[in-house]
């Protein structure tokens, strides 16, 4: 670690050595360029989690003029015997398991066609066009798809009913809303979204891997599934680890999209542990801002968990 | 799609069917990938059209309008009322959070590569675990609390506060990895002939640390722009919401927000983030490659 020579330390022994005064004005002055972003960062994501851990723990109701009172484990005692925490956190991890697959397999499917693209024009095209939909701000994805989805006036159940017939407007699939096929839905959408910005990441990951691996396989005879399978996916398997740890947490910790296509509806499967939550905090009674901090707490422990496990099966062998 | 002229190329019958024999891995290879464009581009397309159709068109449905009516966008400006004001906030708002959060991030990047203070791997370890941690669900109960302390509900100045912080470890991230690549010693001979930090960091790395810019400001104009919850949280009245806010709200097919309306309006918001990316896609490209992905 050679790098860890500061250039500081030139200064130290020109100027100030020994000085204790120099010494710590030398610190300051170090940790002047972290400054803005530390006072950022603490404020609004540091402080934040050990304000609501703190919040947890007593019965807090924003709304309310009684001052919190500590009362330990009861808001997790509470929220644990309630089956609508295990329903919740059921559903998010049901709408993870639609989403994790496609949105790991399709874009690693298209960086191998991609990558493959000799023509240099052409490939730039493709990486742009795929990843037009990177470029779109969140909400107006799921504004865009709100609309694709629409019961009515959609293009989708225009496609099926007067394009196709496959349905009348009394039977067409009513895709969001609160319906069985609301997650799916969702999951669909969430593929299209990020399918171009996982595809360009394992196109740099195809990139970096020396061209004279797959070639001698296929010398000695192996097929382009066994040059894939053997040599292509172990390669890859750093950039898969990240993205299936990410997009897990991701997809564990969706708000917006149920917010937007689900809203309050206990029944709805869109009431994950986030609008759980969401709802206890800014929309029940007086705020139970303790309660809702719990089960924040339980849901993001629970996620951690899984995702430290997946950590041990994705991580690269050897 | 007119890419597919480009293996539609007809000769004598026979002579075809060679081609294509030939070219068969080629030929599916494009295919599959031209079919995923189209359902990348069909929804974007759907939109554009819709908000150049006349109302009867928008009513029935069909892709290709009849008759084709540009008047939505003038429309929208001048009968929406809150239109203008709730644009006017959006970009208030993300211009002032992308320019903060570059500068930190910048600051920062640098300070944790060729500084090196004390406690420095602490600070990286920290900005890691935030990006596995959903720090953006569970600070909301917070961050609120916070924002009623400082005066700041219901106030659209307010939200640059907890929007910074929305993609700040990942940009500091992005820039410490970027400025990983530049020299040591670059800075070290810079700050010999009497250049300070500052300088050395103006003058000497910004210049080698321009493709990591590039996607910084993508990145953070996306979260920005098109951030949903925070907004929605703290700011109650529609005149301070940020677009989007709004756009999720509307209720399509209803009196001014009719389809081709919206349409019109979705338009104006997604296009000028898709036009600046399309031109600095070259620079997003290798700093992404660069930096983003080790980071």
């Amino acid at each position: 670690m050679t790098q860890a020579i500061a250039p500081g330390e030139i200064d130290l022994g020109a100027s100030a050595a020994g000085d204790q005064i120099g010494l710590v004005r030398k610190g300051v002055s170090e940790w002047l360029f972290l400054a803005p972003a530390l006072v950022f960062f603490i404020g609004y994501q540091v402080w934040p989690i050990f304000r609501v851990l703190w919040l947890s723990f007593t019965d807090f109701q924003f709304l309310s003029d009684k001052p919190a009172r500590w009362v330990w484990f009861d808001n997790y005692a509470h929220a644990l015997s309630d089956p609508l925490m295990w329903t919740s956190l059921g559903r998010a991890a049901l709408f993870t398991m639609m989403f994790l697959p496609g949105t790991i397999i399709l874009p690693l499917l298209l960086a191998i066609l991609v990558d493959r693209v000799t023509n240099q024009r052409l490939a730039t095209l493709y990486r742009v066009i795929l990843l037009i939909p990177a470029v779109i701000p969140s909400t107006l994805i799921f504004v865009l798809w709100k609309w694709m989805y629409n019961y009515q006036s959609g293009p989708i159940n225009h496609l099926l009913v007067d394009t196709f017939g496959l349905f009348t407007l009394q039977n067409a699939p009513q895709w969001l809303g609160g319906t069985a096929l609301t997650l799916p839905s969702i999951a669909v959408m969430e593929v299209w979204w990020g399918l171009g910005y996982h595809t360009i990441f394992f196109i740099a990951g195809l990139a970096a891997i020396p061209k004279e691996l797959p070639d001698a396989a296929r010398i000695d005879g192996a097929s382009e599934w066994q040059v894939f399978w053997h040599v292509t996916r172990p390669q890859l398997a750093p950039i898969m680890m990240i993205l299936v740890v990410l997009r897990f947490g991701t997809a564990m910790a969706v708000i917006d999209e149920y917010l937007i296509f689900g809203g309050f509806n206990r029944a709805s499967p869109t009431y994950t542990w986030t609008i759980f939550m969401y709802d206890q905090a800014f929309k029940l009674g007086l705020w139970r801002q303790g309660y809702a901090a719990a089960i924040g707490m339980i849901g993001a422990v629970a996620m951690m968990f899984v995702m430290v496990i997946l950590l041990r099966i994705f991580r690269p062998k050897g | 799609m007119t890419l597919e002229t480009n293996y539609s190329a007809a000769a004598e019958p026979e002579e075809t069917e060679s081609w294509f024999a030939r070219n068969r891995s080629a030929i599916v290879r494009h295919s599959v990938i031209n079919l995923f464009a189209l359902i990348i581009l069909l929804p974007l397309c759907w939109v554009l059209l819709m908000s150049v159709k006349s109302l009867p068109d928008a009513m029935r449905g069909d892709f290709w309008p009849k008759h084709f009516d540009f008047t939505h966008y003038p429309y929208v400006f001048e009968r929406i009322a809150t239109l203008p004001v709730n644009l006017f906030n959006s970009i208030y708002v993300t211009a002032a959070t992308v320019l903060i959060t570059t500068i930190c991030a910048v600051l920062a990047g640098y300070a944790l590569v060729h500084i090196r203070p004390l406690g420095a791997g602490l600070v990286v370890t920290a900005l890691l675990v935030s990006l596995y941690f959903p720090v953006r669900v569970v600070s909301i109960i917070s961050i609120y609390e916070t924002q009623h302390w400082l005066g700041l509900i219901n106030n659209t100045s307010g939200l640059i506060l907890p929007y910074i912080t929305l993609q700040l470890a990942i940009s500091i991230l992005i820039m410490r990895s970027m400025f990983q690549l530049v020299p040591h010693e670059m800075f070290e001979s810079a700050r010999i002939d009497g250049a300070g930090h500052w300088r050395a960091l103006w003058e000497v790395g910004l210049p080698m640390v321009r493709n990591g810019l590039v996607v910084i400001f993508i990145v953070n104009f996306v979260a920005a722009w098109g951030e949903y919850l925070l907004c929605l949280t703290l700011v109650d009245d529609e005149a301070k919401r940020t677009m989007p806010v709004v756009l999720a709200a509307a209720q399509g097919g209803q009196g001014q927000w009719s389809w081709p309306n919206l349409a019109a309006v979705y338009v104006i918001v997604v296009t000028p983030g898709i036009i600046a990316f399309t031109f600095a896609q070259k620079l997003f490209f290798k700093g992404l490659l660069e930096g983003a992905l080790k980071g």
